[in-house]
Protein backbone atom coordinates (compact mmCIF):
# COMPACT_ATOMS: atom_id res chain seq x y z
CA UNK A 1 0.00 0.00 0.00
CA UNK A 2 1.57 3.32 -1.15
CA UNK A 3 0.26 6.68 -0.18
CA UNK A 4 1.73 10.10 -0.47
CA UNK A 5 1.72 12.04 3.06
CA UNK A 6 1.03 15.72 4.03
CA UNK A 7 2.67 17.06 7.23
CA UNK A 8 1.71 20.41 7.84
CA UNK A 9 3.04 22.81 10.03
CA UNK A 10 3.27 21.71 13.33
CA UNK A 11 4.13 17.83 12.73
CA UNK A 12 7.13 19.30 10.51
CA UNK A 13 8.59 22.46 13.17
CA UNK A 14 8.35 20.55 16.37
CA UNK A 15 6.50 17.76 17.24
CA UNK A 16 9.00 15.22 15.74
CA UNK A 17 7.90 12.35 17.46
CA UNK A 18 5.17 12.08 15.99
CA UNK A 19 6.98 12.12 12.27
CA UNK A 20 9.80 10.04 13.76
CA UNK A 21 7.14 7.53 14.89
CA UNK A 22 4.92 7.43 11.58
CA UNK A 23 7.80 6.92 9.61
CA UNK A 24 9.33 3.76 11.64
CA UNK A 25 5.81 2.16 12.20
CA UNK A 26 4.02 2.36 8.77
CA UNK A 27 6.06 0.51 6.45
CA UNK A 28 6.05 -1.72 9.19
CA UNK A 29 2.77 -2.77 8.36
CA UNK A 30 3.23 -2.53 4.64
CA UNK A 31 2.40 1.14 4.15
CA UNK A 32 4.43 3.13 2.23
CA UNK A 33 5.09 6.68 2.46
CA UNK A 34 6.00 9.31 -0.12
CA UNK A 35 6.57 12.85 0.80
CA UNK A 36 5.49 15.53 -1.03
CA UNK A 37 8.18 17.47 -2.73
CA UNK A 38 7.09 21.09 -1.35
CA UNK A 39 5.87 21.33 2.31
CA UNK A 40 3.07 23.78 2.61
CA UNK A 41 0.23 25.30 5.50
CA UNK A 42 -2.96 23.66 4.94
CA UNK A 43 -4.60 26.62 5.61
CA UNK A 44 -5.63 26.38 8.95
CA UNK A 45 -4.59 30.15 10.43
CA UNK A 46 -5.47 31.77 7.11
CA UNK A 47 -8.98 30.14 7.29
CA UNK A 48 -9.88 33.49 10.03
CA UNK A 49 -7.85 35.83 8.07
CA UNK A 50 -9.29 35.14 4.48
CA UNK A 51 -11.49 32.02 3.86
CA UNK A 52 -10.72 32.13 0.10
CA UNK A 53 -7.54 31.56 0.25
CA UNK A 54 -7.48 28.98 3.03
CA UNK A 55 -9.43 26.88 0.89
CA UNK A 56 -7.24 27.54 -2.54
CA UNK A 57 -4.11 26.26 0.20
CA UNK A 58 -6.10 22.90 0.97
CA UNK A 59 -6.47 22.54 -3.00
CA UNK A 60 -2.90 23.25 -3.93
CA UNK A 61 -2.25 20.26 -0.91
CA UNK A 62 -4.31 18.14 -3.23
CA UNK A 63 -2.80 18.88 -6.37
CA UNK A 64 0.73 18.56 -4.60
CA UNK A 65 -0.29 15.02 -4.08
CA UNK A 66 -1.43 14.71 -7.72
CA UNK A 67 1.78 15.40 -8.71
CA UNK A 68 3.16 11.81 -6.72
CA UNK A 69 0.74 10.23 -9.50
CA UNK A 70 -0.84 8.70 -6.06
CA UNK A 71 -4.51 8.95 -5.44
CA UNK A 72 -3.87 8.85 -1.50
CA UNK A 73 -2.65 10.89 1.07
CA UNK A 74 -1.92 10.31 4.94
CA UNK A 75 -3.01 13.25 6.55
CA UNK A 76 -1.72 12.59 10.65
CA UNK A 77 -2.91 16.29 12.22
CA UNK A 78 -6.53 16.57 12.62
CA UNK A 79 -6.47 20.10 11.88
CA UNK A 80 -4.73 19.40 8.31
CA UNK A 81 -7.16 17.13 7.60
CA UNK A 82 -10.55 19.06 8.47
CA UNK A 83 -9.02 21.95 6.36
CA UNK A 84 -8.17 19.96 3.53
CA UNK A 85 -11.63 17.86 3.79
CA UNK A 86 -13.98 21.37 3.86
CA UNK A 87 -11.58 22.94 1.00
CA UNK A 88 -12.35 19.51 -1.18
CA UNK A 89 -15.81 19.40 -0.11
CA UNK A 90 -16.25 23.20 -1.16
CA UNK A 91 -14.63 22.63 -4.70
CA UNK A 92 -17.24 19.73 -5.40
CA UNK A 93 -20.18 21.51 -4.75
CA UNK A 94 -19.37 25.32 -5.43
CA UNK A 95 -18.25 25.48 -8.93
CA UNK A 96 -17.40 29.11 -8.73
CA UNK A 97 -15.11 28.73 -5.97
CA UNK A 98 -13.86 25.63 -7.84
CA UNK A 99 -13.22 27.71 -11.16
CA UNK A 100 -11.32 30.44 -9.31
CA UNK A 101 -9.09 28.13 -7.62
CA UNK A 102 -8.14 26.21 -10.93
CA UNK A 103 -7.33 29.64 -11.81
CA UNK A 104 -4.82 30.26 -9.60
CA UNK A 105 -3.44 26.79 -9.97
CA UNK A 106 -3.17 26.64 -13.53
CA UNK A 107 -0.55 29.64 -12.89
CA UNK A 108 1.47 26.87 -11.22
CA UNK A 109 1.00 24.11 -13.38
CA UNK A 110 -0.52 22.27 -10.73
CA UNK A 111 -3.66 20.43 -11.12
CA UNK A 112 -6.64 19.67 -8.39
CA UNK A 113 -7.31 15.95 -8.60
CA UNK A 114 -11.02 15.50 -6.97
CA UNK A 115 -10.37 11.89 -6.89
CA UNK A 116 -7.51 11.76 -4.33
CA UNK A 117 -8.42 10.22 -0.62
CA UNK A 118 -8.11 11.67 2.20
CA UNK A 119 -7.03 9.42 5.64
CA UNK A 120 -6.11 9.66 8.95
CA UNK A 121 -3.49 7.82 11.00
CA UNK A 122 -6.77 6.45 12.76
CA UNK A 123 -8.80 5.36 10.05
CA UNK A 124 -5.78 4.59 7.89
CA UNK A 125 -4.37 1.99 11.08
CA UNK A 126 -8.18 0.86 11.79
CA UNK A 127 -9.86 0.60 8.49
CA UNK A 128 -7.36 0.18 5.79
CA UNK A 129 -4.51 -1.69 7.52
CA UNK A 130 -6.82 -3.86 10.07
CA UNK A 131 -6.91 -4.90 12.94
CA UNK A 132 -5.74 -8.80 12.13
CA UNK A 133 -3.19 -7.40 10.28
CA UNK A 134 -1.89 -5.29 13.10
CA UNK A 135 -2.18 -7.74 15.46
CA UNK A 136 -0.44 -9.96 13.91
CA UNK A 137 2.43 -7.84 13.89
CA UNK A 138 2.69 -7.14 17.47
CA UNK A 139 5.87 -9.12 19.18
CA UNK A 140 4.74 -7.47 22.48
CA UNK A 141 1.64 -6.85 23.49
CA UNK A 142 0.90 -4.53 25.92
CA UNK A 143 -0.13 -6.13 30.15
CA UNK A 144 -2.66 -4.70 32.24
CA UNK A 145 -2.15 -0.99 31.23
CA UNK A 146 -5.54 0.89 31.75
CA UNK A 147 -5.19 4.23 29.18
CA UNK A 148 -7.33 7.23 28.31
CA UNK A 149 -8.16 8.23 24.85
CA UNK A 150 -8.59 11.87 23.24
CA UNK A 151 -9.36 11.77 20.02
CA UNK A 152 -9.42 15.72 19.43
CA UNK A 153 -12.09 17.60 17.42
CA UNK A 154 -11.21 18.09 13.75
CA UNK A 155 -11.45 14.36 12.45
CA UNK A 156 -14.76 13.42 14.20
CA UNK A 157 -16.83 16.73 13.45
CA UNK A 158 -19.15 17.64 11.56
CA UNK A 159 -20.52 14.49 10.30
CA UNK A 160 -21.86 15.69 7.19
CA UNK A 161 -18.24 16.08 5.48
CA UNK A 162 -17.33 12.60 5.97
CA UNK A 163 -14.66 12.32 9.08
CA UNK A 164 -13.17 9.78 10.36
CA UNK A 165 -15.24 8.33 13.21
CA UNK A 166 -18.26 8.74 14.61
CA UNK A 167 -18.63 11.76 16.38
CA UNK A 168 -20.53 11.55 19.69
CA UNK A 169 -19.37 7.63 20.48
CA UNK A 170 -15.70 7.21 18.45
CA UNK A 171 -14.42 3.72 19.16
CA UNK A 172 -11.83 3.36 16.48
CA UNK A 173 -8.68 4.52 18.32
CA UNK A 174 -10.17 2.48 21.49
CA UNK A 175 -10.44 -0.56 19.06
CA UNK A 176 -6.32 0.03 17.94
CA UNK A 177 -5.42 0.19 21.44
CA UNK A 178 -7.53 -3.21 22.67
CA UNK A 179 -5.77 -4.32 19.92
CA UNK A 180 -2.14 -4.23 21.25
CA UNK A 181 -2.73 -5.10 24.16
CA UNK A 182 -4.16 -2.34 26.36
CA UNK A 183 -7.87 -1.64 28.33
CA UNK A 184 -8.93 2.48 27.35
CA UNK A 185 -11.81 3.40 29.43
CA UNK A 186 -14.82 5.98 28.93
CA UNK A 187 -14.76 9.08 31.06
CA UNK A 188 -16.88 12.15 30.83
CA UNK A 189 -14.49 14.85 29.59
CA UNK A 190 -13.74 12.34 26.42
CA UNK A 191 -14.48 14.37 23.75
CA UNK A 192 -13.29 17.62 25.26
CA UNK A 193 -10.97 19.97 23.10
CA UNK A 194 -7.70 20.51 23.96
CA UNK A 195 -7.67 24.13 23.09
CA UNK A 196 -4.94 24.71 20.34
CA UNK A 197 -6.71 27.08 18.53
CA UNK A 198 -6.95 29.60 21.26
CA UNK A 199 -3.37 29.84 21.55
CA UNK A 200 -3.42 32.50 18.94
CA UNK A 201 -4.98 34.55 20.98
CA UNK A 202 -6.25 33.60 24.18
CA UNK A 203 -3.00 31.24 26.01
CA UNK A 204 -4.32 31.32 29.01
CA UNK A 205 -7.46 30.22 28.78
CA UNK A 206 -6.14 27.62 26.31
CA UNK A 207 -3.79 26.30 28.50
CA UNK A 208 -6.73 25.92 31.06
CA UNK A 209 -8.71 24.19 28.94
CA UNK A 210 -5.89 21.41 28.46
CA UNK A 211 -4.65 21.27 31.93
CA UNK A 212 -7.95 20.58 33.10
CA UNK A 213 -8.87 17.76 31.37
CA UNK A 214 -5.45 16.10 32.13
CA UNK A 215 -6.36 16.55 35.86
CA UNK A 216 -9.64 14.88 35.03
CA UNK A 217 -7.89 12.10 33.61
CA UNK A 218 -5.10 11.81 36.17
CA UNK A 219 -8.03 11.34 39.01
CA UNK A 220 -8.99 8.19 36.97
CA UNK A 221 -5.65 6.73 37.88
CA UNK A 222 -4.86 5.69 34.04
CA UNK A 223 -1.44 4.88 33.36
CA UNK A 224 -1.67 7.50 30.32
CA UNK A 225 -3.35 9.64 27.49
CA UNK A 226 -2.53 8.25 24.03
CA UNK A 227 -3.33 10.69 21.22
CA UNK A 228 -2.93 10.86 17.54
CA UNK A 229 -2.67 14.68 16.62
CA UNK A 230 0.20 17.05 16.74
CA UNK A 231 -2.05 19.95 17.81
CA UNK A 232 -3.50 17.84 20.76
CA UNK A 233 0.37 16.58 21.27
CA UNK A 234 1.19 19.87 22.06
CA UNK A 235 -0.93 21.12 24.32
CA UNK A 236 -0.93 18.01 26.32
CA UNK A 237 2.65 16.85 25.85
CA UNK A 238 4.88 19.96 25.28
CA UNK A 239 2.66 22.12 27.46
CA UNK A 240 1.80 20.31 30.57
CA UNK A 241 3.86 22.11 32.86
CA UNK A 242 3.02 25.71 31.64
CA UNK A 243 -0.61 24.28 32.09
CA UNK A 244 -0.67 23.14 35.53
CA UNK A 245 0.66 26.24 36.57
CA UNK A 246 -2.04 28.03 35.11
CA UNK A 247 -4.63 25.91 36.91
CA UNK A 248 -2.87 25.26 40.03
CA UNK A 249 -2.53 21.72 39.84
CA UNK A 250 0.27 19.40 39.56
CA UNK A 251 -0.11 17.35 36.51
CA UNK A 252 2.47 14.15 35.76
CA UNK A 253 0.33 12.34 32.97
CA UNK A 254 2.60 10.50 30.48
CA UNK A 255 1.48 11.44 27.33
CA UNK A 256 1.85 9.60 24.65
CA UNK A 257 1.19 9.19 20.40
CA UNK A 258 -0.24 6.01 19.31
CA UNK A 259 2.12 5.47 16.62
CA UNK A 260 4.77 5.60 19.38
CA UNK A 261 2.55 2.94 21.17
CA UNK A 262 2.07 0.85 18.53
CA UNK A 263 5.81 1.01 17.51
CA UNK A 264 6.52 -0.55 20.76
CA UNK A 265 4.53 -3.64 21.02
CA UNK A 266 5.69 -3.84 17.33
CA UNK A 267 9.46 -4.00 18.89
CA UNK A 268 10.78 -0.60 17.50
CA UNK A 269 13.47 0.80 19.92
CA UNK A 270 12.61 3.45 21.84
CA UNK A 271 14.84 6.32 19.88
CA UNK A 272 13.44 5.57 17.14
CA UNK A 273 10.05 6.57 18.01
CA UNK A 274 11.52 9.57 19.62
CA UNK A 275 10.04 8.67 22.78
CA UNK A 276 12.80 10.60 24.47
CA UNK A 277 11.15 13.75 22.81
CA UNK A 278 8.22 13.60 25.01
CA UNK A 279 7.82 16.29 27.35
CA UNK A 280 5.59 14.67 29.54
CA UNK A 281 6.91 12.21 32.15
CA UNK A 282 6.85 8.85 30.15
CA UNK A 283 9.88 7.36 31.99
CA UNK A 284 7.64 5.52 34.78
CA UNK A 285 5.26 4.13 31.70
CA UNK A 286 8.16 2.77 29.91
CA UNK A 287 9.04 1.00 32.62
CA UNK A 288 5.49 -1.03 32.04
CA UNK A 289 5.76 -1.77 28.64
CA UNK A 290 7.32 -4.92 28.09
CA UNK A 291 11.03 -5.15 26.09
CA UNK B 1 -20.59 44.10 29.40
CA UNK B 2 -22.05 41.16 27.88
CA UNK B 3 -22.13 41.00 23.59
CA UNK B 4 -26.33 41.90 23.89
CA UNK B 5 -25.41 45.34 26.16
CA UNK B 6 -23.49 46.85 23.22
CA UNK B 7 -26.05 46.15 20.94
CA UNK B 8 -28.70 48.68 22.92
CA UNK B 9 -27.63 51.46 21.08
CA UNK B 10 -26.81 49.79 17.34
CA UNK B 11 -28.25 50.15 13.92
CA UNK B 12 -28.70 47.31 11.35
CA UNK B 13 -26.53 46.86 8.53
CA UNK B 14 -28.69 44.74 5.85
CA UNK B 15 -26.32 45.22 3.73
CA UNK B 16 -23.30 43.23 5.49
CA UNK B 17 -25.47 40.77 6.64
CA UNK B 18 -26.69 40.10 3.37
CA UNK B 19 -22.52 39.59 2.09
CA UNK B 20 -22.35 37.18 5.52
CA UNK B 21 -25.33 34.78 4.32
CA UNK B 22 -23.78 34.91 0.46
CA UNK B 23 -20.36 33.61 2.08
CA UNK B 24 -22.09 30.68 4.20
CA UNK B 25 -22.35 28.66 1.22
CA UNK B 26 -25.83 27.76 1.23
CA UNK B 27 -25.94 27.01 5.00
CA UNK B 28 -28.82 28.22 7.09
CA UNK B 29 -28.73 30.58 8.96
CA UNK B 30 -31.78 31.80 8.68
CA UNK B 31 -33.26 29.25 10.49
CA UNK B 32 -32.01 29.35 13.69
CA UNK B 33 -34.76 28.83 16.24
CA UNK B 34 -32.26 30.14 19.19
CA UNK B 35 -32.48 26.58 20.81
CA UNK B 36 -29.07 26.98 22.13
CA UNK B 37 -27.74 23.69 21.60
CA UNK B 38 -24.83 25.24 20.54
CA UNK B 39 -24.17 27.65 23.45
CA UNK B 40 -24.83 24.48 25.80
CA UNK B 41 -21.69 22.73 24.61
CA UNK B 42 -19.55 25.77 23.15
CA UNK B 43 -15.97 24.89 24.60
CA UNK B 44 -15.39 28.69 24.84
CA UNK B 45 -18.70 29.44 26.82
CA UNK B 46 -17.29 28.64 30.34
CA UNK B 47 -14.20 30.38 29.93
CA UNK B 48 -14.85 33.31 27.32
CA UNK B 49 -18.18 33.50 27.70
CA UNK B 50 -18.91 33.36 23.74
CA UNK B 51 -22.61 32.46 23.48
CA UNK B 52 -22.84 31.31 20.10
CA UNK B 53 -26.79 31.44 19.56
CA UNK B 54 -26.25 35.22 20.42
CA UNK B 55 -24.27 35.74 17.48
CA UNK B 56 -26.43 33.64 15.09
CA UNK B 57 -29.27 36.13 16.30
CA UNK B 58 -27.21 39.49 15.94
CA UNK B 59 -26.11 38.40 12.51
CA UNK B 60 -30.02 37.72 11.66
CA UNK B 61 -30.93 40.84 12.85
CA UNK B 62 -28.24 42.39 11.15
CA UNK B 63 -26.30 44.06 13.90
CA UNK B 64 -23.26 43.04 12.10
CA UNK B 65 -20.87 45.89 12.96
CA UNK B 66 -20.27 45.48 16.64
CA UNK B 67 -19.72 42.06 16.27
CA UNK B 68 -16.75 42.15 13.53
CA UNK B 69 -15.38 44.78 16.35
CA UNK B 70 -15.62 42.48 18.88
CA UNK B 71 -12.85 40.34 20.70
CA UNK B 72 -15.89 37.79 21.12
CA UNK B 73 -15.45 36.44 17.38
CA UNK B 74 -11.82 35.92 18.24
CA UNK B 75 -12.73 33.43 21.41
CA UNK B 76 -14.07 30.57 19.14
CA UNK B 77 -11.97 27.32 19.76
CA UNK B 78 -13.12 25.83 16.62
CA UNK B 79 -14.02 22.37 17.86
CA UNK B 80 -17.02 22.91 15.62
CA UNK B 81 -19.33 20.86 18.05
CA UNK B 82 -21.61 23.31 17.28
CA UNK B 83 -21.48 22.75 13.22
CA UNK B 84 -22.20 19.19 14.45
CA UNK B 85 -24.87 19.61 16.78
CA UNK B 86 -27.01 22.36 15.03
CA UNK B 87 -30.72 21.06 14.21
CA UNK B 88 -31.20 24.21 11.70
CA UNK B 89 -27.78 23.70 10.18
CA UNK B 90 -27.23 27.21 11.43
CA UNK B 91 -23.63 26.55 12.06
CA UNK B 92 -22.25 29.25 14.64
CA UNK B 93 -18.50 27.80 13.20
CA UNK B 94 -18.70 29.20 9.74
CA UNK B 95 -20.75 32.36 10.86
CA UNK B 96 -17.57 33.22 13.53
CA UNK B 97 -15.17 32.53 10.32
CA UNK B 98 -16.91 35.14 7.72
CA UNK B 99 -17.02 37.53 10.65
CA UNK B 100 -13.09 37.10 11.52
CA UNK B 101 -12.99 37.53 7.69
CA UNK B 102 -14.74 41.09 7.67
CA UNK B 103 -12.80 41.98 10.49
CA UNK B 104 -9.54 41.56 9.13
CA UNK B 105 -11.20 43.52 5.86
CA UNK B 106 -12.09 46.27 8.03
CA UNK B 107 -8.93 46.40 9.68
CA UNK B 108 -10.17 45.71 12.85
CA UNK B 109 -8.56 44.33 15.55
CA UNK B 110 -7.31 40.98 14.80
CA UNK B 111 -5.21 38.77 17.17
CA UNK B 112 -1.83 39.20 16.06
CA UNK B 113 -0.62 35.88 15.91
CA UNK B 114 -3.06 35.17 12.81
CA UNK B 115 -1.44 37.86 10.63
CA UNK B 116 1.67 36.61 11.91
CA UNK B 117 1.08 33.19 10.93
CA UNK B 118 0.14 34.11 7.10
CA UNK B 119 3.06 36.27 6.72
CA UNK B 120 5.27 32.96 7.66
CA UNK B 121 3.13 31.07 4.72
CA UNK B 122 3.84 33.51 2.74
CA UNK B 123 7.64 33.62 3.63
CA UNK B 124 8.46 29.60 3.92
CA UNK B 125 5.13 28.16 3.02
CA UNK B 126 4.50 27.09 6.25
CA UNK B 127 2.91 28.97 9.19
CA UNK B 128 5.25 28.00 12.00
CA UNK B 129 9.26 27.83 12.23
CA UNK B 130 11.33 25.00 13.19
CA UNK B 131 11.62 24.75 17.06
CA UNK B 132 14.36 23.17 18.69
CA UNK B 133 13.45 20.62 21.18
CA UNK B 134 14.95 19.94 24.96
CA UNK B 135 15.28 16.21 25.49
CA UNK B 136 14.13 15.07 29.33
CA UNK B 137 17.09 14.52 29.92
CA UNK B 138 18.49 18.36 28.64
CA UNK B 139 19.61 17.34 24.94
CA UNK B 140 19.09 19.72 22.23
CA UNK B 141 17.67 18.32 19.24
CA UNK B 142 16.15 19.69 15.75
CA UNK B 143 15.09 17.49 12.63
CA UNK B 144 19.15 17.49 11.22
CA UNK B 145 20.12 15.94 14.52
CA UNK B 146 16.96 13.62 14.69
CA UNK B 147 18.06 12.43 10.74
CA UNK B 148 14.55 13.71 9.67
CA UNK B 149 14.47 15.02 6.18
CA UNK B 150 14.90 18.37 4.79
CA UNK B 151 11.92 20.58 4.53
CA UNK B 152 11.20 21.04 0.89
CA UNK B 153 10.53 24.62 0.68
CA UNK B 154 7.32 25.64 -2.28
CA UNK B 155 8.44 26.84 -5.72
CA UNK B 156 8.90 30.21 -6.52
CA UNK B 157 6.14 30.66 -7.87
CA UNK B 158 3.82 30.10 -5.26
CA UNK B 159 4.07 33.55 -3.03
CA UNK B 160 2.67 35.55 -5.91
CA UNK B 161 -0.07 33.61 -6.45
CA UNK B 162 -0.81 32.62 -2.53
CA UNK B 163 -1.08 36.96 -2.36
CA UNK B 164 -3.84 36.79 -5.61
CA UNK B 165 -5.64 34.60 -3.28
CA UNK B 166 -5.68 36.64 -0.56
CA UNK B 167 -6.86 39.31 -2.52
CA UNK B 168 -10.19 37.71 -3.21
CA UNK B 169 -13.23 39.14 -1.21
Amino acid sequence: MKLAVFWGCRILTSQYAYEMSIREVLPKLGVELIDLREALCCGDPVKSVNEFAANYLGARVLALVNLTGLCDVLVPCNRCHFVISEAKHLLETDEKTRAKVEDLLKEENLKYNPNVRIWHTIDLLHDRVGLDRIKKSVSKPLKGLRLAVHYGCQILRYSSLGRVDDAENPRKLDELIKTIGAETLDYAERLDCCGSALMYGHVDSALSLASSKLKAIQALNVDGLIISCPDCGYMFDAKQKDGASVIGAKLSLPVLYYTQLLGLTVGIAHDKLGLYLNQSPIDQFLTKVPV
Amino acid sequence: MSLVDSMSMAKPNLQARERILAKLHGRELLNCFQCMKCTSGCTALKLLELKPHEIEKLVNLSLVDELVSSDIIWTCATCLKCVQRCPQMASPYHVIMVLRNLAVEREAKVPEAFMKAVSLVLESGLAETTQKITTRTMQVCERESLKLPKIGSPRESFQAVFLKALEEK
